[in-house]
């Protein structure tokens, strides 16, 4: 055997990630974009005590509305006030889901992976339902997609800066807002009184109580408002990515949402981090076949079969989650219902 | 409380468990039934245009028709097993997938006809069970001289499914032995994303081949194939159907879609029906090819004028496959 053939192979390889990285970056925060949202309202609510596994089913009700509103309306009022209106409309429905989610949790006192199984299920059957009913009988298609901006080419064409531009710009609206949102967010809960009750609340909601924080009000509030960026994510599905709705499209991105949000611990930013993670990794598996690499890499990467690139986004998550970040520690009262009056 | 909780928990499993069995047949005259894959019956693809060729034959041969949706895997058989005891005369299932359930429970049941769609019947094959195949490659081999036709680049792409299933390869593979007819030296980019259900995915492979300058993208994929036609279109390059006409059957990407590679699904479905009735018990495999009219281009659609030349060219391919000079590779 060839010693220096596991070196060559390491230098052609880094040449190659290099030469495609153009390719790459563009696509890696589109595909990022849903599990980023839904990693931020999983952090939010599991920040206030509340755990939520109902994340895919809210996106998919609010893909669906959201799909739907532009659907119905965008031969009267227009292609872009439609998509407008429907991204507001599915914000609302995943703000809706999690009033339903922090009563099942907060008030109900039920058990809360049940109450995200109803939002799954329920979901699920119902955007089908409706689907079936207005939808695909209609044969009409939808309103189309949020228009992206277009960095011009000389910017883009930049070696080095270019693709890094375009990376985060040559977006739509949502795809752009999630950086946005991930830096407001961590900046509000680690230095803001906001944030501090947040944490207070998820951690030890009986000394926030004490001290006079509203526990079931602050957990409340920040359901709905993480419910509502999942909400967020449903619209990127149907009004920015795909411009369609189909049954059960979100495909377990709520699930791969919750291990970004455990992968980043609980943060913000870190969240963001698993979900590029994530989506670097199937942008990878996308190249591999359309611009293969030369030379005895090339003859390498060709070689393993395709399902090999399409389970390395899955497989990345599961060797990272069991070792890589070391022990992630939830916080102390994620799950537990708050009863004012229990003791201990 | 708690009793609101069970409610809404109810309503939601069964609102999820809804679109089950079709109405059993009434009247007389022969019982044809049909198991759809998974997935709902009108999906514009697969599971509707059957449907609608077992309801053509069910009238044809005079009886009627009734239809049990799949919703899982795991259902195949007992969904097979549920129009059996029902004593149909004939049972299509639809599918690759359905195929090994298929083919126990035509082994079980001698007296009931069985057909097969996407279903290759292995040696040795019960009497009563029809595998109805497609010559995929050559409804590939259409869509590549249709692509080669209209591309300005000379780069095109494909977006595949799951590669282990073979009609995935052999559009593809036909696809781009068209082309390379046409223009022997264009580009085919291929990517097959190992999914059928993930748009995301798709619109990211086709937005790749766009930036490799591909200016026509042939979808094999289904709900991920979906995603790439929208990409194409947000691109402003032409996307290339499958299946069914989509320009009929995706409305959402309906703007650029130039043709489509069908299989004339109703139309096999509706003939072993008929067969069934001619000359009774139907075994082996049926070939639905460009001789009997089982796979086509769809009509070309958005290019106005059509490139010149280009419906004598899709003629005469059409034509050297039903004489049997021209045969596409299919994997």
């Amino acid at each position: 055997m060839d010693v220096l053939l596991i070196p060559r192979l390491l230098i052609e390889l880094v040449g190659y990630v290099l030469t495609v990285a153009p390719d790459i970056l563009p696509i890696v925060l589109a595909l990022a974009t849903p599990l980023a949202l839904g990693a931020l309202c999983g952090v939010l609510n599991e920040r206030s005590g509340v755990v939520n596994i109902g994340i895919e089913g809210i996106m998919l009700a609010s893909a669906f509305t959201g799909y739907l509103t532009g659907f119905a309306l965008h031969s009267t009022v227009g292609a872009l006030p439609s998509l407008v209106l429907g991204v507001a409309v599915a914000v609302l429905t995943g703000a809706v889901l999690g009033l339903f989610h922090a009563w099942l949790c907060v008030s109900v006192r039920a058990d809360q992976i049940i109450a995200g199984t109803i939002l799954n299920i329920g979901a699920f059957g119902l955007t089908a339902y409706f689907n079936k009913l207005i939808i695909t009988q209609s044969g009409l298609g939808g309103a189309g997609v949020l228009p992206g901006l277009r960095i011009a080419p000389e910017i883009a064409g930049l070696p080095l800066v270019g693709p890094i531009v375009t990376m985060f710009f040559q977006q739509g609206p949502i795809a752009m807002s999630v950086l946005f949102l991930v830096i407001v967010l961590q900046v509000l809960l680690f230095r803001s009184r906001w944030g501090l009750r947040t944490r207070a609340v998820g951690e030890h909601p009986k000394a926030a109580d004490t001290v006079g924080i509203d526990v079931y009000r602050l957990r409340y509030l920040n359901v709905i408002a993480g419910c509502a960026l999942a909400g967020l994510a449903g619209a990127y599905l149907t009004l920015e990515s795909t411009g369609s709705f189909q049954n059960g499209m979100t495909g377990g991105r709520g699930f791969i949402a919750l291990a970004a949000m455990i992968f980043g611990r609980w943060t913000p930013v870190g969240a963001l981090g698993g979900a590029l993670l994530f989506g670097t990794f199937t942008a990878l598996g996308v190249i591999v076949s359309v611009r293969p690499a030369g030379g005895e890499l090339g003859a390498l990467l060709q070689g393993i079969p395709t399902f090999w690139y399409a389970a390395l986004p899955y497989l990345v998550t599961i060797v990272i989650l069991a070792g890589a970040v070391g022990r992630a520690i939830p916080p102390a009262a994620d799950g537990i219902p708050y009863e004012k009056e229990a003791r201990a | 409380m708690k009793r609101s909780i069970a409610l809404v928990l109810l309503a939601g499993l069964v609102v999820s468990a809804c679109g089950g069995a079709g109405l059993p047949g009434l009247g007389g005259g022969p019982k044809i039934g049909m198991v759809t894959d998974i997935g709902q019956l009108e999906d514009k693809s697969f599971n509707e245009f059957s449907w609608k060729g077992v309801q053509d034959g069910a009238k044809a041969v005079g009886g009627n028709a009734t239809v049990v949706v799949t919703k899982d895997t795991a259902d195949y058989a007992a969904n097979i097993q549920s129009l059996v005891d029902q004593k149909f005369d004939v049972i299509v299932t639809v599918g690759f997938l359905i195929g090994s359930d298929t083919l126990k429970a035509a082994q079980a049941n001698p007296n009931v006809q069985f057909f097969g769609i996407d279903q290759f019947v292995a040696d040795p094959a019960p009497a009563n069970y029809q595998g109805l195949l497609f010559a995929e490659n050559q409804a590939g081999y259409l869509a590549g001289i249709v692509a080669a036709n209209i591309t300005k680049s000379n780069t095109i792409g494909a977006v595949g499914g799951v590669s282990a299933v073979p009609p995935v390869v052999a559009f593809i593979k036909g696809y781009e032995a068209g082309a390379k007819a046409e223009k022997p030296n264009i580009k085919v980019l291929v990517n097959y994303t190992e999914d059928f259900n993930a748009p995301d995915k798709g619109e990211a492979s086709a937005k790749t081949m766009i930036g490799q300058g591909a200016d026509v993208i042939f979808q094999v994929a289904g709900l991920t194939g979906a995603g790439a036609l929208r990409a194409a279109c947000n691109a402003n390059v032409w996307g290339i159907g499958v299946d069914v006409d989509q320009y009929l059957s995706l409305p959402d990407a309906q703007k650029c879609i130039v043709t489509s590679a069908e299989k004339k699904l109703q139309v096999a479905a509706n003939d072993a029906i008929k067969r069934w009735k001619d000359s009774g018990k139907q075994g082996g495999n049926f070939f639905n090819d460009a001789k009997n009219g089982g796979i086509a281009a769809s009509p070309i659609r958005n290019i106005s004028p059509v490139p010149a030349g280009l419906q004598a060219k899709l003629d005469k391919a059409l034509a050297d496959m039903k004489a049997g000079t021209l045969n596409p590779p299919s994997k």
